[in-house]
């Protein structure tokens, strides 16, 4: 009896639900401009996720007010959970039902190269990148379609070749995730800093599952190796897990020390007084530095909207809701192909100063802050201190290097 | 690496004692599980989240209390409770039900209470990244045999055995304990010599909740509590109980000392492939023995 | 047990939704021309899986690992060699199955839930080695823009391709389902002592049966290439092959078509439910929990015990 029952009315939900879906296939409004933002929201990259998601919103109040061509910039988010298959299929739906302008997302790399692939460039339509750090997205793998607004292992490579070849170390160790951000921010790094310094020499290798929560066995084996410096590749998940280690065996202050995003705020602020002192780090967008006008607005307003200072995601998304209403006004019309036209070569003002969408490989040309973390009692943590800039030209691979990567 | 400094006496003591360090956590989170599976005979696939349960607990504890040192050894106390009540709601409301059923019922039960207990640990907490500071007697590090060895990695050392003996005092003096094993091996007859079978189900399935959960809060300090937790333990957790041997505890501790120690050791001698080499011990250990490498429960 | 003999209202009906399936894609939006082929995909592995699961009884909890070598075997002949469609498209089932003959060989020494956890620990390692091995599989970057030919790669020929070998893949399972091997399997499934006793070789018998349910999750992942165009690991992590073991449980394990309908509900859940929410885990999870108590035999199952009078003495056996 009860089975009945439950089945009648599963089935009656599920033609409901089939029947809602056919016959509203989606807003076929006044035809606002849609973006589909595909993204992670469960598991641990949730926090990156949902931070670019707001700051992409904050954005578009702002935009909104004024509008663009006279309509408005609206946007629909899907959760990806990480998987690429789900990805693959919410993005599918996105274009294909929901008949998006725009899509945008997604900080899991693999997702971003599929989606970039099976639905950017097969659909013909334009994906704003904005948390995925694979050089390939842009680099050898990169096409008219598809852009990125965050920083990619090879510019962080770059930046951390080039910040450690003015020191004096020659023996060095690297150690990070076993998978593929871990290896390629390792494989930048050491070629631009074997270009740089040809006499440096790396003695070894670690590579830890992402995630694994005791790398303490890994710290003491480096340290008995006794590298000059030791540079690290670390994904989010790991993030905090190096950083407990290294300030529980007081790693920073026998070995000098290079993580990439070692200096992300939404890693160091929840360790408070735990965060390690002496770590070497380089990140594309820090709330508190530089003090211009622009950032200090921008950090207000987000911290008066979501409680909390902006991370580099909501740097990222928040660029890339400008980037897309400056393309359209530029453009003219609602066609996406002017659209991509428009954006090549769009210059922007961000909180971080001039931005360029860059037109050989639809790269924006992202700062990196080289910084030294330091307890900073005004934020109750450690922070990222005596920062030298290094301009995005410095740091994003040649368009040179692009073409060569992508076989032309 | 040079593998000459591989082999000196203090290197390979350390990571000794940190692969140790390592293999309690393992072995505690395994041991709740290996409970379970050898009463109910069901591998709980729900046990991560149950760990991830109670490192969150423990966080939202440790704050309640201050935050400060004594605001962790609170929250470490009281987080498996708060686990173990969970677990108990979770099992006599929906659970105890199904104890007649087939069993890949029992799995797919525990398969769907992990899908909703992650997605209510995420409504409850969020998404954020939440960290737990050691008590300030067990931050830093001694000097070992040469190398810094984590003040927190000795506490677990110590710990540990603790928690082995008091399972072992459990399951083997108290009463309800050697009820629980005597199930295990034959619940007919347990029933029929008028115990209540339900209930002795329901006092395994909690007690190895209550070890997940401790496992999660002992593990709090040295991670970022954050959600997807629950997919990293529960891998683990089953190789081990499989090289264990099904539903014995010493089984898995044998388990969680070879994780561990391949793993330190791997990572001394060819840190370039750490991530396989659980992997392939397991698959040595089953060549092996197929049925773990002592005897299961049942 | 059987889904229906070759009566002419099973016919009919069976022709009626081929019929409708064939023209759907001129009627109905991309996207779930799209979707329908995923589906299509996913009921395919879900069958294979019966094939052991229900038919054999045997606990294959990493079946994904199986589906994923077929994917990455045509994905990697397809990028890294230039060899004819054809014969990648028929490596990716053959080293499925070799793989499966393998780790099949290993665990079928075993029984019940040491069986499960032991492929799952084979399986694991077989994910670990193409997480690892980025030089080859691209890691979990995974592969991408792999060259399939567009008459089967747009929408539309993607779906079509997939219907129609999910339809010869069926009428296979069914023959074999119904042959004396067939008839056999599900007798160890029922009681494997007593067919020892009675000379049945019963090892031998689940791993040929491993074999061939391996070979058809091999033809799926092949499937899975052609409809998406990426291999990338997830496909090998055991919590997508839990996912399967759902989708049989769900459908119904003891019968024929049950998976099928299981792989319905998941993907249409999965995607749809998932438009209007974050939360659609907790949503199957409660959907999952409904079904374990309401109906523990599965929809179909059920569907066929409130329908199909014959069948009312297999269900009951089955259930129990």
């Amino acid at each position: 009896m009860k089975g009945k029952f439950f089945t009648i009315g599963l089935a009656i939900l599920g033609g409901l639900l089939a029947i809602s879906l056919i016959i509203f296939p989606a807003n076929v409004q006044a035809r606002n401009i849609k973006v589909g933002i595909i993204d992670c929201y469960s598991g641990p990259a949730a926090v990156f996720g949902k931070d670019a998601l707001n700051g992409f919103k904050l954005a578009l109040e702002d935009i909104n007010k004024k509008g663009v061509l006279g309509k408005k910039i609206e946007f629909t988010t899907r959760d990806t959970k990480f998987k690429v298959d789900i990805a693959l299929n919410m993005a599918k739906e996105l274009v294909m039902r929901e008949n998006v302008d725009v899509l945008a997302g997604t900080i899991n790399s693999g997702a971003a190269l599929a989606v970039s692939d099976a639905v950017a460039k097969k659909e013909k339509v334009p994906f704003m990148v904005w948390i995925s750090k694979s050089e390939r997205i842009t680099g050898e793998k990169g096409h008219r379609y598809v852009f990125s607004t965050g920083e990619n292992t090879a510019m962080a490579g770059k930046a951390g070749g080039v910040a450690l070849s003015k020191k004096p170390y020659v023996k060095y160790w690297v150690g990070g995730d076993d998978y593929s951000y871990g290896h390629d921010i390792a494989n930048a790094a050491w070629r631009n800093l074997k270009a740089l310094r040809p006499d440096v020499e790396m003695i070894g290798k670690s590579w830890w599952k992402p995630g694994e929560p005791d790398l303490a066995p890994y710290i003491t084996a480096i340290l008995g190796a006794k590298p000059d410096a030791v540079i690290f590749c670390t994904g989010g998940r790991s993030m905090t897990n190096i950083m407990k280690a290294i300030k529980a065996t007081g790693m920073a202050e026998k070995v000098p020390v290079w993580v990439h995003t070692g200096t992300d705020h939404a890693v160091l602020k929840p360790l408070g007084a735990e965060g390690p002192e002496g770590v070497m780090g380089t990140m594309d967008y820090h709330f508190y530095y530089p003090e211009t006008a622009a950032n200090m607005a921008f950090v207000k307003a987000f911290q008066a909207a979501y409680g909390g200072p902006p991370g580099f995601p909501a740097f990222h998304g928040y660029i890339t809701a400008h980037l897309i209403a400056e393309a359209y006004k530029k453009a003219g019309s609602v066609d996406t192909e002017k659209f991509i036209d428009a954006l090549e070569g769009l210059k922007i003002q961000s909180p971080a100063g001039e931005l360029e969408m860059r037109a050989c490989d639809h790269q924006v040309t992202l700062p990196m802050y080289l910084g030294v973390t330091k307890m900073s009692a005004k934020y109750g943590c450690v922070i990222s201190t005596d920062i030298i800039t290094l301009t995005g030209d410095e740091v994003l691979p040649t368009c040179v290097e692009i073409k060569k990567a992508r076989g032309k | 690496m040079d593998i000459g400094q591989a082999f000196t006496f203090s290197a390979l003591g350390s990571q000794f004692l940190v692969g140790l360090s390592r293999a309690m956590i393992l072995f505690i989170v395994s041991a709740g599980m290996s409970f379970v599976l050898g009463v109910l005979r069901v591998p709980n696939i729900a046990h991560g989240s149950l760990y991830m349960i109670g490192a969150f607990s423990a966080f939202s504890l440790a704050k309640l209390f201050g935050g400060g040192s004594g605001g962790f050894w609170l929250a470490l106390i009281l987080a498996p409770f708060v686990v173990a009540i969970v677990a108990l709601v979770a099992e006599r409301s929906l659970f105890c039900h199904l104890y007649e059923r087939e069993h890949l019922m029992l799995l797919l039960f525990t398969f769907a209470l992990m899908l909703i207990l992650g997605d209510l640990v995420k409504m409850f907490w969020g998404a954020d990244y939440r960290s737990i500071m050691a008590p300030e007697a067990l931050q830093g590090s001694v000097s070992i045999m040469g190398s810094p060895f984590p003040r927190y990695n000795l506490f677990l050392l110590i710990i540990g055995p603790w928690v082995g003996v008091g399972l072992w005092f459990f399951s083997n003096k108290t009463k309800i304990g050697k009820i629980a094993r005597a199930a295990a091996v034959d619940r007919e007859m347990v029933g029929a010599i008028g115990i209540n079978v339900s209930w002795v189900f329901a006092f395994a399935f909690v007690l190895g909740c209550f070890l997940a959960g401790l496992g999660g809060a002992l593990v709090s300090p040295m991670v970022s509590v954050s959600i997807g937790m629950d997919h990293d333990i529960i891998m683990e957790a089953f190789l081990i109980v499989t090289i264990g041997g099904l539903g014995n505890m010493w089984g898995a501790l044998v388990g969680s000392l070879i994780f561990g120690l391949t793993q330190a050791y791997g990572v001394l001698f060819w840190p370039q492939f750490a991530i396989v080499f659980p992997y392939i011990a397991v698959v040595i250990v089953l060549t092996w023995r197929p049925r773990g490498m002592l005897k299961s429960v049942w | 047990m059987f889904k229906g003999t070759f009566s002419l209202k099973s016919l009919i009906l069976l022709g009626a939704i081929f019929f409708v399936l064939l023209i759907l894609p001129s009627i109905i939006p991309r996207f779930y021309t799209y979707i329908l082929a995923v589906i299509f995909v996913t009921a395919l592995v879900a069958m294979s899986l019966n094939m052991v699961v229900g038919h054999g009884g045997l606990f294959q909890f990493h079946h994904g690992a199986f589906y994923g070598v077929g994917a990455y075997t045509v994905a990697l002949m397809l990028t890294k060699t230039s060899l004819p469609i054809w014969v990648c498209f028929v490596a990716g089932p053959i080293m499925a199955a070799l793989v499966g003959l393998l780790i099949g060989a290993f665990c079928v020494r075993l029984t019940r839930l040491y069986f499960g956890m032991l492929q799952i620990s084979l399986g694991s390692l077989i994910w670990a080695i193409a997480f690892r091995w980025y030089s080859l599989t691209g890691g979990d970057d995974g592969m991408h823009g792999i060259p399939i030919p567009s008459i089967i790669s747009s929408s539309k020929g993607a779906y079509y391709f997939a219907l129609i070998i999910l339809a010869i893949c069926i009428m296979v399972i069914y023959l074999i389902f119904k042959s004396p091997f067939g008839a056999t399997l599900q007798a160890i499934r029922d009681n494997p002592d007593r067919c020892e006793a009675i000379g049945v070789n019963v090892k031998r018998h689940q791993l040929i049966a491993i074999v061939i349910a391996t070979f058809f999750a091999g033809i799926a992942g092949v499937l899975f290439v052609v409809v998406e165009g990426s291999v990338f690991p997830d496909l090998l992590f055991w919590v997508f092959s839990l996912e399967i073991f759902i989708m049989c449980l769900l459908g119904g394990w003891f019968t024929f078509a049950g998976p099928i309908l299981g792989a319905v509900i998941m993907v249409s859940l999965r995607t749809f439910v998932g438009i209007y929410t974050e939360y659609w885990t907790l949503i199957l999870g409660i959907i999952l929990i409904l079904l374990i108590f309401f109906l523990p035999e599965g929809v179909w199952g059920y569907v066929l015990e409130k329908f199909g009078s014959r069948h009312k003495e297999a269900i009951e056996k089955g259930s129990k």
